[in-house]
């Protein structure tokens, strides 16, 4: 506990125990809005700092605060590391009732809660789809290396982002890289024995494992996100972009190679590895086809898109690789060029209230064919099916039209759902380039982190040894109800947001 | 899992018993005393564990559940947060946070099912609205390190492993206590091996020797045990209702 000095009063420190109400902040601005609420910049009073307000929504919980809440702050409260976004506080906002009508609010929780986090300039995706953005081969080694060494800190002390993409990776004008949004994160013991769900991670960056259905998995399964990214930085555009699961599986085939029990031992008794087999062997092709690469950053990458996970790259290795201690060696951060003056919201929003009025035209014209003709490849396989099943998945139909593209800023990026046809253009980027339907979505800050607790995991039991005591059987196993819920859908299910899925026991 | 417990808030804010064994204003105005004040937290850490073996959670729920609930006390007074709501709801909490989930409503057939007794009567909605004052009075610190987790390494490196069953039980024990708010978690453990050792007529100086721990504070939570476990036995029911009914009805 904090302790004044001797005979001095302790009257300026915040109290240890007990939270601060959201009073001690100023909202400047609503910069993200996801499914679950709103994310702020907001100042503190006291010190004038600028920090995001992170609301978690409540209102749709019938088993109160949420688990993936509690997982996310019980994770960001014990990490403390440079590349890892720092949860600063949680603040409270008073009950309505007490606030209009003065008298204390008896045992009714009317307020909200908030995440306090350090502020945050851009996130690599909206990096990247700047126009006319290029990264510098230092500049890459220096984000690489930001975004291993945040890594390795987690996977050192057992946590799982389990959610590693761009937009999660925050960025801030001094070239720090931060590893954000552990809504899906979770802990794991080294002995994998535990059984986690395989409905995690951005589809585009799932690992092949996840996709083959295992739920015994551990930190080789953010590796492979990581491999995503790096190929995406040198490939400037995403190189596996399925739109459902048995689409991502095979792009990866098609690049990797096939799975089969000499480059994979035991891959064919993963559930859902005979529903997926290629019918004839694909040869892999990483190497031929990104052969224009620099040699040791193929030979990085290749280690970590390597389809086993047992035998892909750990962090810890991948920061060792002769890529980031050869020349051009990884850049200072902070002799990176800073990108734009952090608050210009302003400006931001209007530049992506004009490109939506414009692309709202080119949507009109669009729509019908757009409607049906692109399916969402994210985060859907949950919705609809609650229990975890032994199969694979159909796509499943979204008609919903996607937004991708967007403005560079994670925290303006359209989060919210449509205040009607036109409002949100339903191909991000019409003028050409490719689409990234994950994008413009979950900004780390702002994302639909918080859908229902269908996404939980299965426990197995971990009991502690030795007797005595009343000892459960462990866990009770949930259904995989709906791991992402609505939020991957974005903007377009909003409609299904009173009907999400609580798929505690069925 | 991550982190660990030095550099954990449960480390920096490891309290004094000075500070643990205070009696909240309002409570003192209901003519609740030290003694009332502690015997309600050990029937309520009585109660958490009993409605813990009917939802079947592992000790580990149980024990955090019981921290958090000592935790609010700390700063919360039982008048305004009454312990029969507190208490099942920490449990409620502590599923979530040790990743045991019970349902609420679970929890609220069990109550009903166990106390008959009006004043113990809560609905699912009092238990979501008092997670989050609970929540809040812990500042959302939720991460508990417990004894448990060192006890086989300590007994396997001593040589003790036929005591295993009985420290267990003892730092099962140790929980209707405070010591878990005072102590680093692993000089609990210790006590409860020093006492597990002497009842069971083990020689276990050297092995005490080697560790550099400050024995004193070894036999100091040792014998505050012990001093418990006298007393324990005056405890009877009508002392425990005694201290029950100063606490506010609704």
């Amino acid at each position: 506990m904090a302790i004044a000095a001797p005979e001095q009063l302790n009257l300026t420190e915040a109290p240890t125990w007990g939270s601060r109400t959201v009073d001690c902040f100023e909202k400047l601005e609503q910069i993200g809005e996801g499914t679950y609420g709103q994310v702020y910049m907001a100042k503190e009073i006291r010190t004038g700092e600028i920090v995001a307000l992170k609301k978690i929504r409540m209102d749709n919980e019938r088993e109160g605060f949420p688990i993936t809440a509690i997982r996310e702050i019980k994770i960001l409260k014990k990490l403390h590391h440079e590349n890892v976004i720092d949860l600063k506080e949680i603040v409270t906002s008073p009950g309505r009732d007490k606030d209009e009508q003065g008298r204390p609010d008896g045992n009714k929780y009317k307020g909200g809660i908030y995440m306090v986090f350090e502020y945050m300039d851009h996130d690599l995706t909206g990096l990247a789809d700047r126009p006319g953005m290029r990264f510098s081969v230092p500049q890459i080694k220096c984000y690489m290396r930001q975004l291993l060494t945040g890594l390795h800190y987690c996977h050192v002390n057992q946590v799982l982002h389990r959610d590693i993409k761009g937009s999660n990776l925050l960025i801030d004008n001094k070239g720090n890289l931060k590893l954000a949004d552990f809504g899906l994160a979770r802990s794991f013991s080294n002995d994998h024995n535990a059984n986690l769900t395989n409905r995690v991670i951005t589809l585009w960056y799932r690992p092949p494992e996840l996709l083959l259905g295992t739920t015994k998995y551990g930190p080789a399964v953010d590796m492979w996100s990581v491999g995503c990214i790096f190929a995406e930085l040198l490939h400037g555009k995403p190189i596996f972009p399925g739109k459902d699961e048995p689409e991502q599986l095979n792009k990866i085939f098609e690049l990797c190679g096939s799975p089969d029990e000499v480059n994979w031992p035991g891959v064919s008794k993963i559930p859902w590895y005979n529903n997926f087999k290629p019918s004839r062997p694909l040869k892999r092709r990483l190497r031929e086809v990104f052969r224009h690469f620099d040699r040791h950053a193929l030979e990085l990458l290749d280690k970590m898109l390597t389809l086993d996970p047992s035998q892909r790259i750990s962090a810890k290795d991948a920061l060792d690789a002769e890529y980031f201690w050869t020349d051009p060696l990884p850049c200072d951060p902070k002799s990176l060029p800073t990108y734009e003056a952090s608050h210009e919201f302003q400006t931001k929003k209007k530049r992506q209230q004009q490109r939506q009025h414009e692309e709202a035209a080119k949507r009109q014209k669009l729509h019908h064919q757009q409607q049906h003709g692109r399916v969402p490849p994210v985060q859907q396989s949950g919705q609809g099916h609650p229990q975890m099943r032994p199969g694979p998945n159909p796509p499943i139909h979204a008609s919903h039209p996607q937004v991708a593209g967007g403005p560079s800023h994670h925290y303006a990026k359209p989060h919210g759902p449509p205040a009607g046809p036109g409002r949100y253009p339903a191909g991000g980027n019409p003028s050409g380039g490719y689409n990234h339907p994950t994008r413009g979505q979950s900004g780390a800050y702002g994302s639909g982190r918080y859908p229902p607790q269908g996404r939980g995991t299965q426990y197995g039991s971990g009991g502690m040894p030795g007797g005595g005591g009343p000892r459960g059987v462990g866990g009770p196993n949930y259904p995989h109800g709906a791991p992402y819920g609505s939020s991957g859908t974005g903007r377009g299910s909003n409609a299904n947001r009173n009907q999400q899925q609580y798929n505690w026991q069925q | 899992m991550a982190a660990n417990f030095w550099i954990s808030s449960q480390y920096k804010e490891l309290l004094d018993p000075e500070e643990v064994d205070v009696v909240h204003q309002l409570d003192k105005e209901r003519g609740i005393t030290l003694d009332d004040f502690k015997l309600i937290k050990l029937h309520m850490s009585n109660y958490v564990a009993r409605l813990a073996q009917n939802v079947k959670v592992r000790q580990r729920v149980v024990a955090t559940a019981i921290t958090y609930m000592r935790r609010v006390y700390v700063r919360r007074s039982m008048t305004e947060y009454d312990p029969r709501l507190v208490a099942p709801t920490c449990l409620y909490l502590a599923s979530k946070a040790e990743e045991s989930t019970v349902q609420a409503r679970l929890l609220v057939f069990y109550i009903k099912k166990l106390y008959s007794d009006e004043k113990y009567k809560y609905e699912i909605k009092d238990i979501l609205d008092m997670e989050m004052k609970v929540l809040e009075a812990l500042n959302y610190y939720l991460v508990i390190y417990h004894p448990y987790r060192s006890l086989s390494q300590f007994l396997q490196d001593a040589g003790l492993n036929d005591v295993t069953q009985l420290t267990w039980g003892l730092i099962n024990d140790t929980y209707k206590m405070d010591l878990i708010l005072i102590h680093p978690p692993h000089l609990i453990t210790l006590a409860c091996i020093y006492i597990a050792s002497v009842l069971k007529d083990k020689e276990t100086t050297a092995w005490f020797e080697e560790l550099r721990v400050d024995m004193n504070v070894v036999k100091n939570i040792a014998m505050e045990m012990l001093d418990f476990f006298d007393s324990h036995r005056s405890i009877t029911d009508e002392r425990v209702n005694a201290a029950m009914s100063k606490l506010a009805g609704r």
